[in-house]
C-alpha cells in the first residue's frame, strides 16, 4: 500500500509568500519600508534595604509613535498590561508590540486560572522570549518587563531574537542611551519610591529631548506588593502650541461643479397580490374594487 | 514606536545576490525652510535643528543666511554642503564687487547660483536652496531650486524635511488654491499679503511642522527683507510681534542703498 | 629713444634699466600710424568715427572694418593693427556673453574693457598648457563705447593694458591735432547730433583725402537702440552737415 502525502498542518505563520514577497521586493525596488525602534522605555528596581520602603518596580515610557520621520501618534501608551501586578514596556514594530503583550496577557491569565495562583514575573518572561525566538526576530517586540509577584520584585528586557536580561535598571528603544546614561549617573540601590519615580521621569525626559523617535509625555508604572499604580502622562512638558492665526473657512469656500439632492428615505410601493403573478393594479385601487378584509 | 514591521538583513543576505558597497559621501540633516515673497517685502525661514538619523547634532546651526542688503539664502539638505555652498556663494559675490563695483542684483544672484549648481551637474551640491529678497524694481521676491540648478521665481516655496507638510498648506494660504471667494467678493490676488499675515502664516507652518515632523524644531530664524523707503512700524515696536518673538535690524553690508534686513527669531519645541 | 636702444629690446617682457619695456612702447609707435579714430560722449550716448583709408580705387571700402560691435550696448573702435584687435574683440564679446549667461545682466562697459585689457599683458614667453598666448604685445589700441546703469562710456585702450576712461579722444596718426580740436569743442551738454558733425569736423581736419560717406564709418551707442553703425544715408546726412 502506498502511504499518502503526509498534510502539513494549518498552523503558525504561513510563510508561503516569501519568496513571491521577495521577487516584489526587488522588482518594486523594495517592500512596504521597515522601519526600527523609535522609543525610549526604561524599568528600574527600587525600595528595600536602607530605604525603609517596601521593594518595587518602576517603569516608564515617552508616548510618540512614528511612521517614519512622521509623528503618527503623539500621546500612546507603551506601557502595556500583562497582568495586575506585571507590566510590559514595548518598544519596535507597534503591532508586534501590542499582539505580543496582549495574547501573553491572555495567557497568563489562562495560567492563573488552570494554577489557581498569580503568575509569576518569570513566567512571564519565559512566555514572551518562546515566542519571540520562534519568529527568529520577525515579530519586532523589543520589551521591557516589570512586576512584583510572590518572590519579590524582578527586571527583565526581552529583545526581539528571544534573548533576556535581568538587571536592576534597564533601557530600551532609541532613546536607550539617552536614558540609560541618566540612569548610569543617578542610579542608587534602595532608592525610595519617590526618588525612583524623579529618576525613571528624568531617564525618559532625556530619552524625549535628546531621541527624535522620542517625544510628547511620560508615563509611569510602580508596581509594588500592595499594587500597581499607572500614572499615564505624568509629565507633560510638550503641550502642543497655540496658532497665531485662525484657519476657518468660510461656508462655500470649496467649489463644487454639480450640484444633486439625494433623498435618503426610501420609498417604496407596496402592492397587495392575492394570486401569485397575476397583475392587481394599484393597491387602493384594489382595496376599493375587489373589497378586501382590512382590520377595523 | 514604529508603525511597520521590519524585514531581517540576516536574511536577506542567504537569499539574494552579492551586495556591493558603496562610499556614500552624501547625507540628510533634516531640517525645512520657507520662503514667502511680498509686494515690497520678501520673507525667508528656517528651523535650526541639524540631525543625523535619530541623534539631533546641534539645536542651533543656521541655515538661512544674509548675502548682501537685499538677498537672504536657505539653505536645506546635506549641512556640509549647505555650509560649502554658502561659502563659495558669498566669495564669488566679494569677487563681483570688486570686478563691478557694485553689490549684485538679486536676479544675478539668482542665475549665478544655476551655473555653481549646475557646475557640479554630476557630483552635486545635496542641497535644496531658496533665494530670497528684493529685486532692482523693489518688488518681493524668492527664487527656489532643485540640487543641480533648475531654478524659477515664485511667490513662495518650502522644502525640506517637511516641505510635502508645508507647501499644501502654503498654496492654499498663499495662492488661495482650492478657496473659492466670497460672491461679489474681489478676487484673490497672490502675493499681496500685509507682513504681519505672512509672519503669522510662517510661524504657524513651523509650529505645525514641529507637531508632526521629528527632524524640526528647536529654534526659527526668520528674515525679513525690506525695499528702500517701506515703514518699518509693522515688524517694529511695542506689541507688533506675538509673545515669544524678538527682531533685531542687521547691519547693512554694503553701501547701505536703502534695503533693510531684520531677523526675528522664536523658540520652538526641544522634543 | 631709438638711439637708446640695445639688447633690452629684444625679450617682450624684459625691462630696460632705465624701467621700460621696448616692445611695448614700439607697439604703442604702430597706433600712431593707423588711421584716425575719434570717439566722443554725450548724455544721450556714445559716438565713434573712423577713417578708413581706401589706397586704391579699386578697394571696396565696404569691406574695411574699423569699428565692431561687442555686445549689444557696447562696440569698439579701432587704430594700429586692426588684425590684432579681432583677437581682442573676439575676448571681449566672450566675455559679454559669459557675463550675461552667469549674472543674467548685460556686462558693464568698465568690466568690458578691463577683460580686454587684461588680455593685453599677456603675451610673452608661453608656459605649457597655456596654449593661446600672444608672443608679442597686440599693436592696437581701442576706443570701447558703451552705455549701462552708470550712462554713456567711452574707454581708451592701449598695448600696455592700461585703460583711461574719456568724456572724447581720439587716437592713430592724425589723433594729436584731432584732440586738440575735440578739447576746444567738446561740451558736456553736446547733443548726440553735434557729436556726429563734431566726430567728422575733426577727422575731415587731419584726413589728407576728401571726406565722404565711402572713407569714413560712424557708430553710436544710446540707451534706446544700443550699438548701431550709421547706414550710407544717415552717414551722408550727417556730412551735408558739417560746416565749410
Amino acid at each position: 500500500m502506498v502511504a499518502k502525502d503526509i498534510e502539513v498542518a494549518p498552523i503558525g505563520f504561513d510563510f508561503s509568500n516569501y519568496a513571491r514577497n521577495e521577487f516584489l521586493g526587488q522588482s518594486l525596488g523594495g517592500l512596504p519600508k521597515a522601519t526600527s525602534t523609535g522609543t525610549t522605555i526604561v524599568g528600574l528596581k527600587f525600595g528595600g534595604g536602607s530605604s525603609g520602603e517596601p521593594e518595587g518596580v518602576c517603569l516608564g515610557a515617552d508616548t510618540r509613535a512614528t511612521a517614519g520621520p512622521i509623528v503618527a501618534d503623539k500621546n500612546c501608551e507603551k506601557i502595556h498590561f500583562l497582568t495586575p501586578q506585571i507590566r510590559c514596556c514595548g518598544a519596535g514594530t507597534a503591532a508586534d508590540t501590542e499582539f505580543v503583550t496582549n495574547l501573553i496577557s491572555s495567557n497568563l491569565e489562562l495560567h492563573a486560572l488552570s494554577q489557581g495562583r498569580q503568575p509569576r514575573v518569570v513566567t512571564a518572561m519565559t512566555m514572551l522570549k518562546q515566542y519571540l525566538f520562534r519568529y527568529q526576530g520577525h515579530v519586532g517586540a523589543h520589551l521591557v518587563l516589570g512586576g512584583v509577584d510572590s518572590t519579590g520584585p524582578h527586571l527583565f528586557t526581552v529583545h526581539a531574537h528571544g534573548s533576556t536580561d535581568k538587571l536592576p535598571y534597564v533601557t530600551m528603544g532609541s532613546g536607550s542611551l539617552a536614558a540609560m546614561a541618566v540612569f548610569e549617573s543617578s542610579y542608587k540601590e534602595n532608592l525610595t519610591r519617590a526618588e525612583a519615580i524623579a529618576l525613571v521621569a528624568r531617564a525618559i525626559r532625556s530619552g524625549i529631548f535628546n531621541d527624535l523617535g522620542s517625544g510628547s509625555n511620560v508615563d509611569v508604572a510602580v508596581i509594588t506588593k500592595a499594587g500597581t499604580e499607572m500614572l499615564r502622562n505624568y509629565e507633560m512638558p510638550n503641550e502642543r502650541g497655540v496658532k497665531s492665526r485662525n484657519y476657518k473657512f468660510r461656508r462655500g469656500t470649496t467649489a463644487f461643479s454639480k450640484e444633486y439632492i439625494r433623498d435618503l428615505i426610501v420609498k417604496e410601493e407596496v402592492r397587495s397580490t392575492s394570486g401569485a403573478g397575476k397583475e392587481q393594479g394599484p393597491a387602493v385601487a384594489v382595496a376599493v374594487g375587489e373589497g378586501m378584509d382590512v382590520d377595523p | 514606536m514604529a508603525m511597520h514591521a521590519e524585514r531581517s538583513a540576516a536574511l536577506h543576505e542567504l537569499t539574494s545576490a552579492p551586495i556591493q558597497h558603496a562610499f556614500n559621501p552624501y547625507e540628510d540633516n533634516g531640517g525645512t525652510i520657507l520662503a514667502i515673497a511680498g509686494k515690497d517685502f520678501s520673507v525667508i525661514a528656517g528651523d535650526t535643528r541639524q540631525s543625523q538619523g535619530y541623534s539631533i547634532q546641534t539645536r542651533y546651526a543656521r541655515k538661512v543666511w544674509q548675502l548682501t542688503d537685499r538677498a537672504v539664502l536657505a539653505t536645506n539638505g546635506f549641512a556640509a554642503d549647505g555650509n560649502n555652498f554658502v561659502k563659495k556663494v558669498k566669495q564669488r559675490l566679494e569677487w563681483y564687487e570688486h570686478a563691478h563695483h557694485k553689490q549684485m542684483p538679486l536676479k544675478s544672484i539668482a542665475r549665478m547660483i544655476q551655473t555653481i549648481l549646475y557646475g557640479k551637474r554630476f557630483f552635486p551640491y545635496y542641497v535644496y536652496n531658496i533665494l530670497g529678497g528684493i529685486e532692482e524694481d523693489g518688488t518681493g521676491a524668492v527664487y527656489s531650486y532643485d540640487p543641480v540648478g533648475t531654478y524659477e521665481r515664485e511667490s513662495c516655496r518650502a522644502a525640506g524635511a517637511a516641505q510635502s507638510i508645508l507647501q499644501p498648506f502654503l498654496d492654499n494660504q498663499i495662492y488661495f488654491k482650492n478657496q473659492t471667494p466670497e460672491p461679489g467678493a474681489e478676487p484673490f490676488i497672490p502675493g499681496n499679503l500685509p507682513l504681519s499675515t505672512v509672519l503669522a502664516l510662517v510661524v504657524d507652518s513651523f509650529t505645525s511642522a514641529t507637531e508632526r515632523h521629528i527632524e524640526v524644531g528647536d529654534g526659527l530664524e526668520v528674515y525679513v527683507v525690506m525695499k528702500k523707503g517701506r515703514p518699518t512700524d509693522d515688524l517694529v515696536g511695542e506689541g507688533k510681534l506675538a509673545p515669544g518673538m524678538a527682531v533685531e535690524e542687521l547691519d547693512a553690508l554694503g553701501e547701505g542703498d536703502g534695503e533693510k534686513t531684520f531677523l526675528v527669531t522664536r523658540s520652538l519645541k526641544r522634543d | 629713444m631709438f638711439l637708446t636702444r640695445s639688447e633690452y629690446d629684444r625679450g617682450v617682457n624684459t625691462f630696460s634699466p632705465e624701467g621700460r619695456l621696448f616692445q611695448v612702447e614700439y607697439a604703442m609707435e604702430a597706433i600712431k600710424l593707423g588711421s584716425t579714430t575719434v570717439g566722443i560722449t554725450t548724455p544721450e550716448g556714445t559716438v565713434l568715427a573712423v577713417e578708413k583709408r581706401v589706397p586704391s580705387p579699386l578697394l571696396e571700402s565696404s569691406s574695411i572694418e574699423k569699428i565692431m560691435e561687442i555686445d549689444a550696448h557696447i562696440g569698439c573702435a579701432m587704430s594700429g593693427l586692426t588684425a590684432d584687435a579681432r583677437t581682442m574683440v573676439d575676448h571681449a564679446r566672450v566675455t559679454s556673453q559669459m557675463h550675461a549667461f552667469t549674472y543674467d545682466e548685460s556686462i558693464g562697459v568698465e568690466s568690458c574693457t578691463q577683460a580686454v585689457c587684461d588680455l593685453a599683458l599677456r603675451f610673452g614667453e608661453s608656459v605649457e598648457d597655456d596654449d593661446a598666448l600672444m608672443s608679442r604685445p597686440f599693436g592696437v589700441a581701442l576706443l570701447i563705447a558703451g552705455i549701462d546703469e552708470k550712462g554713456p562710456q567711452l574707454y581708451h585702450t592701449d598695448p600696455s593694458g592700461t585703460f583711461v576712461r574719456y568724456d572724447a579722444k581720439a587716437i592713430g596718426s592724425g589723433s594729436d591735432a584731432a584732440q586738440q580740436s575735440l578739447q576746444d569743442a567738446f561740451h558736456k551738454q553736446m547733443t548726440l547730433v553735434e557729436a556726429h558733425t563734431l566726430a567728422l569736423k575733426v577727422l575731415k581736419q587731419v584726413m589728407e583725402e576728401k571726406l565722404d560717406e565711402n572713407n569714413v564709418q560712424l557708430a553710436q551707442v544710446t540707451r534706446e537702440h544700443g550699438f548701431e553703425i550709421l547706414g550710407e544715408t544717415e552717414l551722408k546726412q550727417v556730412i551735408e552737415g558739417i560746416p565749410a
